[in-house]
């Protein structure tokens, strides 16, 4: 019998009922607290095990609780929160309203800058059906446009703080708070890696840096910090401290480990072959093969001017942010597990003053890029198991604010999935009229979470860790769903 | 457990008075001022109380729950190899698995576990020789002394506090402002330890350190303990922004001072342990007073400027916009086992004196969880896991302790001796299981002798692997600070000027880029960079690299015990970064200034300033093989002196047979050194 499932069935109840079964199990079970005892015995014998083999190789393959139906990651995160009526979610009755309040039927609204009272702003550019499903796109996004039937647009998520950095860590952490485990982090402890010459999860940030919250956006919290996001950029360089200083040669180093580890082996053969010991020796070649494979990863010279062309890679404006997304596809390529692509810097896609020239700018610059992702991941045969997922940490209001730009909306805003296990030209769930609130087929983020985590074939209540007494996961404490009427 | 609820006006003012009056009263007295089991229930009755969960027998019963009382020291028959109580109750242990512990660790391996574990840094040779020459027989006594006594030992066991504080410098989020007096708050934990501050002193200025000694500005920066978590002055609702620091705040007191987490049962009755929302929202009702926001102002310490006290208010789901019962502030009614109050600030006063009357609660000498828990965070930074090993959950879904008696035995003694914590270190590293051998040391061993250690250890492993009955000490690795700490120390280079506002050593570039310009402004005195890791500047967005891959806490949240990864990041860290090249060039360049000439004497200082001891001949024939291939290589590869890394300093080079060659080498060996196993962990 396992006390934690015991435990887990009667919270379900009521309260006041849970706290009287608890002490009526804890009263019962012949000594219950021994028994809780004996589980944390039990689970510590395993977890020794567990831990040995994580020390030794954190990035070793584990297999996912159930067949996935995507096997690895592309999260473009669009940093400063996109506008969902200006892109994805065509709003009619807000071009009707444009100039006019919000009607009083939509009652109170929490905004970041008290925009509740400004004037409706209309969609800016006009949407058309698009593909054979007719998916709308507007024409913000003209080649992401041609790609319209791979896409599962799910209108109706929604978040819980209109504030930049907790938006941040709560579409990243699930929580929006400050310091936990990452989605990255998550799939990464989860998964491990089929790529043992480089970390298995890659983060790569706008150059221009200033991400509201920073780096525990991508951070491993409570998980081992093997499992925290790794940032690479293109260049020769890609990971910090990766290649020798300038005034040690590569043979050199090369001999200089290699007494190291003669140093490390007669060390460990004293200590009884000590595990931690083990790992790291085995850490150190590692980093060694990673001197290799990471600049040869980011290395695009190889590559086909038409490839190169299809992300963009050829003109000033897209050049950028589509070589980015082409490392993206050759880290996916060779088995990394999950890679995350920032877009915009410190203002990003915050557009408070000007929807038309924000929003013009950035999607001039990821557009082409995106729909040359999605294009060449297909005819690689990579889409299929691989999920493509694009949003931002919120959206934006249908009020207007400074007369053009939008505040921040974490009420109602869009995030669409391509790829591995999704229905393809699919519109899901809806905000209400104006685009203010989710209103239809809610999703709240812990609801996307478990649905990715889902799709890579973990459960997300099973992926979990004991800390401080408590589980600790992805979704948080709250139930989450896994929303069905998308998986393919 | 039924009471009548309703109590008579009349006879609630009167209680009032009498808890007043007796408020300001002495410790010793205030006994006087518990109200019996009814009268209590009583007192406490607030809104909230009217469907709260009861406590029963049962969650009384709890280990960490009982009242603390001394246990008598076992004596089992064969009490191994006991040099006091502590081992006594270790032995039996053993005993009872049929267990025999290891002998105790050679001299050398004892002063450097010594000195890492009580300062943080490695012993110099010069100690390393005079310990191992002292025969006289209170030399270890005489070591743990002077160890104790120096300034290292604040700057060691302060960060082991500050994990716990979650202490940063910036206020993280967005814009991860500066706090510009933070600092004084980490000099305060380090001049307290420094100075053997009674832990019960130590808790009541954190929480209260305003009102406990209003005279004394230092006392008020003791209280930015509470206020040390990420906060985001910017948000767009003050009012928020003061409930989210006061639950944070709340439920990290809980988990520091009582193990207790209580954070838990924000938005509903906690899941195991018998804390209800209400508990948690009296507790939380203590500070309401002491917190005070200012729209774009970052928080530093505690302060309240009027004894006016405001109902408090359980928030419905733990949201902030949902007010719901009123509480009264109150302690945890499971811990509460003399029915203490809160009570209400007396005639006069200029605070509502709440956080004195927690403070002093949580020191009472009988308190379940205040001196067990501080005693079981003690002995984890010792042997490297609590007798607990949950630090900060001592509740149901807590483990339980290993040794119970000999946890609350200790948790007795550092009450008895006047929460002295200089006086638990010196128990515990006096205590024959922290002088254990690690590992069978082959040293001197017959071959008869080496396959009987052997099998005895490797019984000890099959037997005990996560090492419970602590037949032999645990190895560990040294935390980031200390990594860094002991490079700079191998080289020669610590800087170990205390105090004062935290520095800011040049960072990789690459890593410049990502924050914004002036968050990270290097500390323009380069003699400045080499200080202490304690008084690195704390960023909450960012931390050293160093210090991050080796698993520093990102401050955001209470740490009580870090993680200890292995990573290929490191790896590369510690192989290529600035960092590690300057410490070995730093390295070589003291070593040659020892040995100009003579490689076997090279490698001998190389092994005695890094790893504080003497290389094995093989060892010392390996490494000197090496100086001359890698001599070889470099010239092969025909390197000029521009080419190369040479030592810092590099000796003139008037002196006839320094070859750069050879000097370039040697840079390579102590980085190889600086690199190795044996650098990173102590035995």
């Amino acid at each position: 019998m396992n006390p934690w499932a015991e435990i887990d069935r009667v919270r379900s109840q009521s309260t006041k009922r849970c706290h009287l079964d608890r002490r009526r199990f804890l009263a019962t079970a012949g000594g219950g607290i021994g028994m809780l005892a004996l589980a944390s015995l039990v689970a510590d014998s395993a977890g020794a095990a567990e831990g040995s083999s994580r020390l030794a190789n954190p990035y070793a393959v584990r297999p996912p609780h159930f067949a996935p139906r995507a096997k690895r990651v592309i999260w473009l995160f669009m940093h400063g929160g996109p506008s969902q009526v200006d892109l994805f979610d065509p709003k009619p009755q807000l071009a009707k309203l444009a100039g006019q309040p919000l009607p009083e039927s939509f009652g109170m609204v929490m905004t970041r800058r008290q925009v509740a009272q400004n004037p409706l702003l209309g969609p800016v550019r006009p949407f058309r059906p698009r593909g054979k499903s007719g998916l709308p796109i507007s024409d913000f996004l003209p080649y992401l446009a041609d790609c319209a039937d791979e896409l599962c647009v799910i209108r109706s998520v929604h978040g819980d703080s209109v504030n930049h950095p907790q938006s941040v860590y709560q579409m990243n952490t699930g929580s929006i708070l400050m310091g936990k485990p990452s989605m990255g982090s998550w799939v990464a402890y989860g998964l491990g890696s089929e790529n043992q010459d480089m970390p298995a999860f890659v983060v790569l940030p706008d150059p221009g840096g200033g991400l509201k919250g920073g780096p525990p956006a991508w951070g491993c919290g409570i998980l081992p910090v093997a499992y925290q996001g790794v940032t690479m950029r293109a260049g020769t360089t890609p990971i910090l401290d990766l290649a020798p200083p300038s005034l040690i040669s590569q043979g050199q180093q090369r001999a200089t480990i290699d007494f190291l580890q003669k140093l490390n082996r007669r060390h460990l053969h004293d200590r009884d072959g000590d595990d931690e010991l083990s790992a790291r020796i085995a850490a150190y070649e590692l980093a060694f093969r990673m001197q290799a494979a990471a600049p040869e990863l980011v290395d695009t010279t190889r590559e086909t001017p038409e490839t190169l062309a299809l992300y963009g890679v050829d003109q000033e404006s897209t050049r950028e942010f589509g070589q980015r997304c082409l490392l993206a596809r050759r880290m996916i390529e060779n088995g990394v597990r999950f890679v995350q692509l920032y877009s915009g810097d410190t203002n990003g896609w915050d557009a408070h003053n000007d929807v038309e020239s924000n929003h013009g700018q950035l999607c001039q610059r990821t557009d082409k890029p995106i729909a040359g992702l999605l294009t060449d991941l297909k005819r690689r045969g990579l889409l299929d198991e691989t999920l493509v997922v694009w949003g931002g940490e919120f959206g934006r209001m249908p009020m207007s604010e400074s007369g053009k730009g939008r505040d921040h909306n974490p009420w109602g805003y869009t995030v669409w999935l391509a790829g591995g296990g999704v229905k393809g030209g699919l519109a899901y769930g809806a905000t209400d009229d104006v685009g203010l609130r989710a209103a239809e087929n809610k999703v709240h983020v812990r609801d996307l979470h478990a649905t990715i985590l889902h799709l890579l074939g973990l459960d997300y209540q099973a992926l979990s860790v004991l800390h401080n007494g408590l589980e600790e996961r992805l979704t948080g404490p709250d139930e989450a769903h896994v929303v069905d009427d998308i998986l393919a | 457990m039924t009471a009548p609820r309703k109590l008579s006006r009349a006879l609630v003012a009167c209680l009032v008075a009498t808890v007043a009056v007796s408020l300001a009263v002495s410790r010793s007295d205030r006994a006087t001022t518990r109200a019996d089991d009814t009268i209590q229930h009583e007192a406490l009755f607030d809104e909230a109380s009217a469907d709260e969960l009861e406590i029963y027998d049962t969650d009384r019963e709890h280990w960490s729950f009982t009242p603390l009382a001394r246990p008598a020291v076992p004596m089992p028959a064969d009490l191994k190899d006991a040099r006091g109580a502590i081992d006594c109750f270790i032995a039996e242990r053993l005993a009872k698995r049929d267990l025999e512990p290891l002998p105790e660790a050679d001299r050398v391996t004892l002063i450097r576990r010594l000195s890492f574990d009580l300062v943080g840094l490695p012993p110099t040779p010069d100690e390393v020789d005079a310990f191992v020459a002292d025969d006289s027989p209170d030399a270890y006594e005489r070591l743990v002394d002077r160890l104790l006594a120096s300034p290292h030992y604040g700057q060691r066991w302060g960060q082991h506090w500050l994990d716990l504080a979650r202490f940063a410098e910036t206020d993280g989020f967005e814009h991860d402002k500066l706090r510009p007096e933070a600092w004084r708050y980490r000099d305060w934990v380090i001049d307290a330890l420094n100075a053997d501050l009674p832990y019960d002193r130590f808790v009541a200025l954190q929480l209260a350190g305003d009102e406990v000694a209003p005279d004394d500005p230092q006392s008020a920066i003791a209280t930015a303990f509470c206020l040390s978590g990420p906060d985001m002055p910017d948000i767009n609702s003050q009012e928020e922004r003061r409930q989210n620091l006061l639950t944070e705040m709340t439920a990290t007191v809980g988990s520091v001072f009582m193990a207790l987490q209580v954070g838990c049962a924000q938005c509903h009755d906690h899941k195991y342990d018998p804390v209800s929302q209400a508990d948690f929202y009296r507790l939380r009702t203590i500070f309401e007073p002491a917190v005070q926001v200012e729209a774009n102002k970052s928080v530093f310490v505690l302060h309240e400027d009027s004894a006016a006290t405001k109902p408090g208010h359980l928030l419905v789901r733990g949201d902030w916009r949902r007010p719901g019962a009123e509480v009264k502030p109150a302690f945890p009614r499971i811990l509460n086992v003399h029915g203490d109050q809160v009570p209400p600030p007396p005639e006069g006063a200029a605070t509502t004196r709440r956080r004195t009357a927690l403070a002093n609660w949580l020191i009472e000498d009988d308190h379940p969880l205040t001196s067990r828990v501080m005693a079981n965070r003690v002995w984890q930074h010792h042997f490297g896991a609590g007798l607990c090993r949950t630090t900060s959950d001592f509740g149901i879904a807590g483990e339980e302790p290993s040794h119970p008696e000999l946890l609350d035995w200790l948790a007795s003694d550092l009450v008895n001796r006047g929460w002295s914590l200089k006086r638990l270190h010196g128990r515990i590293v006096a205590s024959a299981a922290y002088r254990r051998a690690s590992r069978v040391n082959r040293t001197g061993l017959s071959d008869d002798d080496l396959a009987e250690s052997q099998a005895h250890m490797a019984h000890l492993l099959e037997a005990d692997p996560a090492n419970r009955s602590l037949g032999r000490f645990p190895r560990q690795r040294l935390e980031g600070e200390a990594v860094r700490d002991a490079m700079l120390a191998a080289a020669g280079a610590l800087n170990t000027r205390m105090g004062g506002p935290g520095i800011m050593p040049p960072l990789p570039k690459e890593l410049l880029e990502t924050v914004l310009a002036d968050h990270w402004k290097v500390t323009p005195d380069p003699a400045e960079h080499d200080r202490r890791s304690i008084y690195v500047f704390a960023r909450r967005n960012l931390r050293l690299p160093i210090l991050e891959v080796f698993d520093r806490p990102d401050a955001n949240a209470s740490c009580p015990r870090r993680n200890r990864s292995t990573t290929a990041v490191q790896s590369l860290l510690m192989v290529n970064s600035d960092f590690s090249l300057t410490a070995a060039r730093k390295l070589a360049g003291a070593v040659l200034a020892g040995s100009p000439n003579d490689a076997n004497e090279q490698v001998r200082l190389v092994f005695r300033r890094a790893l504080s001891r003497e290389p094995e001949d093989d060892e010392r024939m390996a490494a000197v093989a090496f100086l001359a291939d890698q001599t070889q290589l470099l010239k092969d590869e025909g390197r000029d002196a521009g080419s190369l890394a040479r030592p810092d300093p590099m000796p003139d080079a008037s002196g006839e047979s320094l070859d750069v060659h050879e000097a370039a080498a040697l840079v390579d060996l102590c980085l190889a050194v600086l690199n190795s196993s044996e650098f990173l962990y102590v035995d």
